[in-house]
């Protein structure tokens, strides 16, 4: 394995991504949806809570129902500032999860299983490149993306929820350090699962949209560690975050040692027939 | 030297025997006909000597190099057309060409341009070189994936399908850049095709192959008269004399007599039909057949692969 020719091969998949619609859309809109929308949301929440009989009005239960830590970062705020800082800082960052899960996902399936619904694969195979340059040149170009959209997406945040609510705290609330530790060290965690799960995925399919609705499943435990926050049965926070560590670091170590044992040249080459 | 030598070269899908314990040896510097119907076994022989896929059972040599054991200086060593284009439709014909180049471990910046260049101006796509390839009739793109195999200069090409959807020009052009690669440059190339008549224009020699496994190899002349019998002779005639036919039938040395009334045609096949065809018109003036035209007619590769893949004859 050579990084020279990883590097060869990370550079022709994303000259062919980058020019495609179907994988650039996603990519952006969803990340931007969760940077400008949410924190737009948090803005809000001022106006909503003048509107009689909004979930917004029944605030006081909600903050009580926050855990003991962090109920004292909210002492001595107002009921709008407490809101918005709980929005901001706890309720949306499990979002953040679906980015990287998301683009990983989609990156790795174009790569792997879109290189059989094009039929480019036999020309690739036949070349001296090893399966390891082949596999980490995949990999880079699925997690490199990833990743920047991420943190792109987080500066985002970070800035329209710092500017939209200056006026209202006389300060920045964003980045704090579970934050950074949250972005720097699970999102990768998360990305690195969803090509590790997509790598398997596209070995056993046919081609780009059934490796990525398989991998689309990723999904589903993000949405249930946000649905659990919404109920009140987790809560964003140091826990959580050791947590989530230890889970996708786990899987990442699961799905890459099945993935790599899997990442047979030919094997993808007759299964794409 | 021989450049390819298979031994019992074996590959099986699930139930299926792709290629069935196939041996045969290429010279160095020979072009070499792979043909055979649909399914026959040409690709999935292709993809196993390039090191694509692997044999159940098996082996082979490929450039003096074994196909088990050193995979990746075979894969060095040859350049492949695939049986699909295989090109990256977003991507330039030069980005294309640059990617393989590299792939193939060509590093030097000016040399790699200088290929590129020299290949595509010869397949007439310099100018259309910085289009994406989605962009491309099918024939242009057949052009720039046979450029792709160039890219590297291999010792080894292996051609599947080389004219398969081109124009006539373009067919004339691939033909004459193989014959040069094989002739002139001595490059050993393995030519899978459908088109009896490319390999009859440029094979050294041709293997005909049917549901996996080696019907025959030889010559294209060799095969001509091996599987399709003699040269017979076919004689033009505005009359037909009716008791002429039956003479002519009746001559000792005459194995068959086919007479079409419409066209005027008796197609005589006969052992030995060169010494016996001044007799043959005798007879038919005798009777009074009013003859045109009198000529032998070899039989071509068609009728000897058709005769073998229909089953006609047994070897």
């Amino acid at each position: 394995m050579s990084l020279e020719n990883a590097m060869l091969v990370f550079r022709k998949d994303w000259r062919e991504m980058s020019r495609n619609m179907q994988i650039v859309a996603p990519i952006v809109i969803v990340p931007l949806v969760i940077s400008v929308v949410l924190p737009l949301i948090v803005i809000l929440v001022p106006t909503m809570l003048s509107i009689p009989g909004s979930s917004f009005s029944n605030s006081a239960a909600l903050l009580q129902s926050l855990p003991a830590d962090v109920q004292a970062q909210v002492v001595g705020m107002s009921t709008v500032q407490s809101l918005t800082y709980v929005f901001a800082v706890y309720f949306f960052a499990p979002f953040f999860l679906i980015i990287p899960v998301m683009a990983s996902s989609v990156l790795a399936a174009d790569s792997f299983a879109g290189e059989k619904d094009r039929k480019t694969l036999e020309a690739l195979l036949a070349t001296p490149l090893t399966d390891g340059d082949l596999l980490l040149g995949k990999i880079l170009v699925s997690f490199i993306p990833a990743m920047l959209v991420t943190l792109l997406a987080f500066v985002v945040y970070t800035v329209v929820v710092d500017f939209g609510a200056l006026g209202l705290f006389g300060r920045f609330i964003l980045p704090n350090g579970l934050w950074l530790a949250f972005i720097l060290l699970v999102t990768p965690a998360v990305a690195l699962a969803g090509i590790g799960v997509t790598v398997i995925v596209s070995l056993r399919v046919k081609g780009f949209r059934e490796a990525q609705q398989l991998s689309a499943l990723l999904v589903l435990p993000i949405l249930a560690i946000i649905l659990a926050q919404v109920g009140g049965a987790l809560f964003f926070g140091l826990t959580m975050l050791i947590l989530m560590l230890v889970g996708f670091a786990l899987l990442d170590v699961a799905v890459f040692y099945i993935g790599i044992r899997l990442f047979k040249r030919e094997d993808i080459l007759v299964k794409s027939v | 030297m021989l450049a390819i030598e298979t031994d019992s070269l074996t590959k099986k899908f699930s139930n299926i025997t792709a290629v069935d314990k196939l041996s045969f040896s290429v010279e160095e510097g020979e072009i070499f006909g792979l043909l055979g119907p649909n399914g026959a076994g040409k690709t999935t022989t292709i993809r196993m000597l390039a090191c694509v896929i692997s044999p159940t059972s098996g082996t082979a040599n490929v450039g003096g190099h074994d196909l088990l054991k050193e995979p990746q200086q075979i894969r060095r060593n040859v350049g492949i057309l695939t049986e699909n284009p295989s090109l990256y439709e977003k991507m330039t014909a030069v980005e294309n060409l640059d990617f393989f180049a590299r792939a193939y471990g060509m590093r030097d910046q000016v040399a790699i341009s200088d290929r590129i260049k020299e290949l595509l101006e010869f397949f007439q796509l310099w100018d259309r070189r910085r289009e994406r390839v989605a962009v491309y009739s099918k024939g242009m793109k057949q052009k720039l994936a046979i450029a792709r195999a160039l890219v590297h200069d291999p010792p080894l090409l292996f051609l599947d399908e080389p004219t398969s959807g081109l124009d006539p020009e373009s067919s004339k052009l691939i033909r004459e850049l193989v014959e040069k690669l094989g002739r002139y440059e001595r490059r050993t190339i393995l030519l899978s095709t459908h088109r009896l008549e490319d390999a009859q224009k440029l094979c050294n020699r041709v293997m005909i192959i049917n549901r996996g496994s080696s019907k025959v190899i030889g010559t294209v002349n060799e095969l001509r008269s091996r599987m399709a019998g003699h040269p017979k002779l076919e004689i033009v005639m505005t009359k037909i004399a009716p008791e002429g036919v039956v003479k002519v039938r009746s001559i000792k040395s005459v194995e068959s007599v086919e007479v079409d009334d419409v066209t005027g045609r008796m197609v005589v096949e006969a052992e030995g039909v060169q010494a016996v065809a001044p007799y043959i018109v005798k007879v038919l003036v005798d009777s009074g057949s009013m003859i045109v035209d009198v000529h032998t007619v070899l039989p071509s590769l068609e009728d000897a692969y058709l005769a073998l893949v229909n089953g006609g004859i047994k070897v």
